[in-house]
């Protein structure tokens, strides 16, 4: 049947601790990326306040329009789950759906980090403004990057999901993604709340 | 032999948690209200860092519990996941102790 999916068959994979050693090296990817944008977050935190001079966050940033993109990021956490929820079930279709609106609601959030870096820099908070400029775009412009490659693996795991004979894998592809994305709104939910909220 | 090693790789793959499209909505109301609040808080005022810590690691934990799986899949993922968190948060404490603000006057001891 061309929208359903057979269960995963991946014997022929390496396994490590008893789970597919793909799924364990995401995992060990999270790990380091925790420890990385800790550092980030921790530049951030402590040269807060610290700026002689040039724009600060309380006059620049602003909170509903980063409220919206948190919104898009939220969102786009629930249609990957529901994607490998989908994934899981054999219904190929629906997996595909939501895949394509969790990449769609990715661009979204990247599209609004744009227009608030674009009105950022002409308002002068730019990298090298002062210290909350430097600071503020390496943490944020760090978390983009990452988004942008989120979204970039989507389509690639899309690629999988249009075959007209189904990767059997596609769930664990899938779940492998989500886990990645998961994280990276993870983090941005910590860097809403310390460089917006707080 | 391969047959059990296909089942066993089968059931990771596939673990035996409920996935409930209603659990993750649920899952997903709970973390826009919860934004929401975040939000509001900013034009209160309020002490802002008591109310809105408690929120993002509580948003925080309903993403990896619910969304990673980590409520019902491998605990060998949790220990990876929490040794990286336990290592991010050692490097704030410490990066906090040496460049944050001192925690005692030392111009008061003379």
């Amino acid at each position: 049947m061309e929208n359903t999916l057979s269960p995963s068959k991946a014997h022929e994979e390496s396994v490590s601790f008893g789970v597919d050693s793909r799924k364990m090296g995401v995992w060990v990817l999270i790990a380091s990326e925790a420890v990385f944008f800790s550092g980030l977050l921790i530049n951030y935190m402590v040269n807060r306040g610290q700026s002689t001079s040039g724009p600060l966050p309380q006059n620049t940033l602003d909170i509903p329009l980063t409220g919206v993109n948190t919104f898009l990021l939220l969102s786009s956490s629930l249609t990957m789950v529901l994607s490998l929820n989908a994934a899981h079930q054999g219904n190929i279709r629906n997996s595909r759906l939501w895949l394509i609106a969790t990449a769609v609601l990715g661009l979204g959030f990247l599209t609004g980090q744009a227009y608030e870096f674009t009105h950022l820099y002409h308002i002068g908070a730019t990298l090298n403004s002062n210290l909350f400029g430097s600071t503020f775009f390496t943490l944020t412009g760090f978390h983009g990057a990452h988004v942008t490659a989120g979204v970039v693996w989507i389509g690639f795991v899309l690629t999988r999901l249009f075959r007209r004979n189904p990767d059997p894998e596609v769930p664990l592809k899938i779940e492998m993604v989500g886990l990645y994305w998961h994280f990276v709104d993870l983090i941005w939910i910590i860097i809403f709340t310390i460089v917006y909220l707080l | 032999m391969d047959d059990k090693l296909d089942q066993e790789l089968a059931k990771e793959n596939h673990p035996s948690y409920t996935t409930r499209w209603q659990e993750y909505v649920g899952v997903f109301v709970v973390l826009v209200v919860l934004t929401a609040i975040e939000v509001g808080v900013t034009y209160l005022p309020v002490p802002r860092l008591p109310v809105l810590l408690p929120i993002a690691i509580a948003k925080a934990a309903l993403v990896a519990l619910f969304y990673m799986h980590l409520k019902s899949d491998r605990r060998v993922f949790s220990a990876l996941f929490f040794f990286g968190l336990l290592a991010g948060i050692g490097l704030i404490i410490s990066m906090l102790l040496l460049f944050g603000p001192p925690l005692i006057d030392l111009k008061s001891y003379g």
